[in-house]
């Protein structure tokens, strides 16, 4: 196996804030391996450490203790930066700057070539449908405008790794779905990608694996599949289910519709016996298939375990 | 190279965008042309002896009573004492209304340097942290230092070619205006840098300003202090900058004459120094 892009062991992080500097743990000996080509989603409530490992990760907080690495350099080392794009959450580019502007003075920043940046920058307005707004000022942009630009900003280097904070915030379903094509195409071009997002549709729609942390501590790791499986059971429909029938009996719940229900344990011995309670009282049974929960509803379960659990 | 050049271009950028920037620009190139242009002089035997602004013909005043010929003399000024009085004039402008306009106008600077969202992205590009904040100054410096050459530089240019009196020494002016506005906006970086309030930063700077008009008559306050506040006083002397004392250095370097102490200048460069060490070690400690 080729070695992790990102390479974080053991990290701790606790801010200290206001005048009796009240101490808060934001991450609590979070471990991570990010192998190279790999398409990360980070996971969490708000206030779970997701920014604040981020950021460890490109130098911008320092870790109170533990290792961040970057191409096996250490997180804070400005070479390390040099194969890497970043798109911050609510990102501000100066107002006055004209979108090529932006580019090209951000490019610079990233030490990149005034020729390479002379070709860049009209591909990248192309690819992210700025192409006709490159001598507007980014004062005058939407912030779905402004979240593609952040984009195009990001892929500048041709990094080796996106770090995206909410990427697709504030951008409608059209822009949505071009970045989500952008990300494939990164995916394909192997690219690695850590997306934190809110929007778990797109992490599930995007991803490879997904990491969940609530508290400053990865509570669960796995693919889309695992983690939302974690909630898969039986959908039973039928044409009209008998009056006060009780559901929960097989550890069902009847749907919204009332046709319905979902045996959310996923048993075989509770669907079977779902049904002999079905058919005993003549209900006509129309499909009975496998139900897999959404990532959100599986993020939702867990956040919830976790909490009634702490 | 390039990723300091994308820094010093950002600045440059953002303070051209500031409209009090171009205004001072705008007022600079007023000054030089007024003395181009609306401003004659009559020159007698090396002296002065009548001004002509936009046609308005201004004689020096009143003569002067030979007792020995008994005859009214007119009093001609002379050149190099009008060059020293403009140019005196200009610095002074320059100087305080340069630098409390200027420290003004770059309170938005600073707070878009530190904003969220806007030096986190910095902070993620490759360069270190001192570099950015280099790149920063520079340009913040390099700024000032245009803006005084342009109108100090501009009114001596168009007093020399008028007079025909050249006197290159009025031009310490320039380097004397960009030192002493590094050493006032360093107070306000590592103000803001600590707290992220650019507001706070500049309130402290303007007290310091005014606390050195106070600074400047140590000589005729610490007398009449108890020996307990004449030590204090002093320290704050030795320690704050001499904003208003480095004047009389300017003005010495003006005239012509030697400088009694560069005492008040050097004080206020180590002040700075001191300043701009903590603003950097901050920056490149603190999380954002």
């Amino acid at each position: 196996m080729s070695s992790p892009v990102i390479d974080i062991v053991d990290l701790h992080k606790t801010y200290a804030s206001g005048v009796r500097r009240k101490k808060v743990e934001a991450l609590k000996g979070v471990n991570l391996q990010v192998p190279p080509g790999e398409v990360l989603g980070i996971l969490g409530p708000n206030g779970a450490g997701k920014t604040t490992l981020l950021k460890i990760l490109l130098g911008i907080v320092h870790p109170t203790s533990g290792e961040a690495r970057l191409f096996g350099q250490p997180a804070g080392d400005p070479a390390a930066r040099r194969r890497l794009g970043y798109l911050p959450e609510n990102h501000r580019f100066p107002t006055y700057l004209t979108a090529r502007q932006t580019l090209d003075v951000y490019g610079r920043l990233a030490g990149l070539a005034s020729d390479y940046r002379g070709e860049q920058i009209p591909r990248l307005l192309e690819e992210v449908g700025l192409a006709s707004w490159e001598d507007t000022r980014v004062g005058k942009f939407s912030k779905g405008m402004m979240q593609r630009l952040g984009l195009a900003q990001a892929l500048m280097n041709r990094p080796e790794v996106v770090v995206l904070d909410e990427p697709t915030d504030g951008v409608d379903p059209v822009g949505r779905r071009d970045i989500r094509d952008r990300l494939r195409s990164l995916k394909r071009a192997g690219t690695t990608v850590v997306i934190n997002s809110h929007l778990l549709s797109e992490i599930e729609l995007v991803c490879d694996r997904v990491l969940i942390l609530n508290r400053g501590s990865i509570i669960q790791s796995g693919t889309v599949d695992e983690l939302a499986r974690q909630g898969t059971g039986w959908r039973v429909e039928v044409t009209q289910l008998p009056d006060g029938f009780d559901a929960s009996a097989f550890h069902a719940e009847i749907e919204e519709s009332g046709r319905s229900l979902i045996v959310e344990d996923g048993k075989p011995e509770s669907l079977n016996a779902l049904i002999d309670a079905l058919r005993s009282q003549d209900t006509l049974i129309l499909s009975v298939e496998r139900h897999r929960a959404s990532l959100e509803a599986g993020f939702i379960d867990l956040i919830t375990a976790e909490e009634g659990g702490s | 190279m390039t990723t300091l050049s994308g820094s010093l271009l950002l600045t440059f950028r953002e303070l051209w965008a500031m409209r009090l920037t171009q205004a001072m620009l705008a007022v600079a190139t007023l000054a030089w042309l007024l003395l181009s242009f609306a401003l004659n002089m009559d020159v007698v035997e090396g002296s002065l002896a009548a001004v002509r602004i936009f046609g308005l013909e201004s004689t020096p005043s009143d003569g002067v009573y030979n007792e020995e010929t008994g005859e009214w003399v007119s009093q001609a000024l002379s050149l190099d004492k009008f060059m020293i009085g403009i140019n005196t004039f200009v610095f002074g402008a320059a100087y305080f209304l340069g630098t409390l306009l200027g420290l003004f106008a770059t309170m938005p600077l600073i707070n878009g340097f530190l904003e969220h969202g806007r030096v986190d992205l910095l902070l993620s590009k490759p360069l270190s942290r001192p570099r950015l904040l280099l790149g920063h100054l520079a340009g913040v410096w390099i700024t000032v230092f245009l803006l005084s050459a342009y109108l100090v530089g501009g009114v001596w240019l168009s007093l020399s070619v008028k007079t025909g009196v050249w006197m290159p020494r009025v031009l310490m002016a320039i380097p004397i205006i960009t030192v002493m506005f590094a050493v006032m906006y360093s107070v306000i970086l590592t103000i803001a840098i600590a707290t992220r309030s650019s507001g706070l930063g500049l309130v402290i700077t303007y007290g310091l300003i005014f606390f050195s008009i106070m600074l400047a008559s140590h000589e005729q306050l610490v007398p009449v202090l108890s020996s307990t506040a004449a030590a204090i006083f002093m320290t704050f002397y030795h320690v704050l900058p001499n904003f208003i004392e480095v004047v009389t250095v300017q003005a010495q370097l003006v005239e012509g004459e030697a400088v009694t102490t560069w005492y008040p200048l050097i004080s206020s460069l180590i002040f700075g120094a001191v300043l701009h060490g903590i603003g950097f070690f901050w920056f490149s400690r603190r999380d954002f």
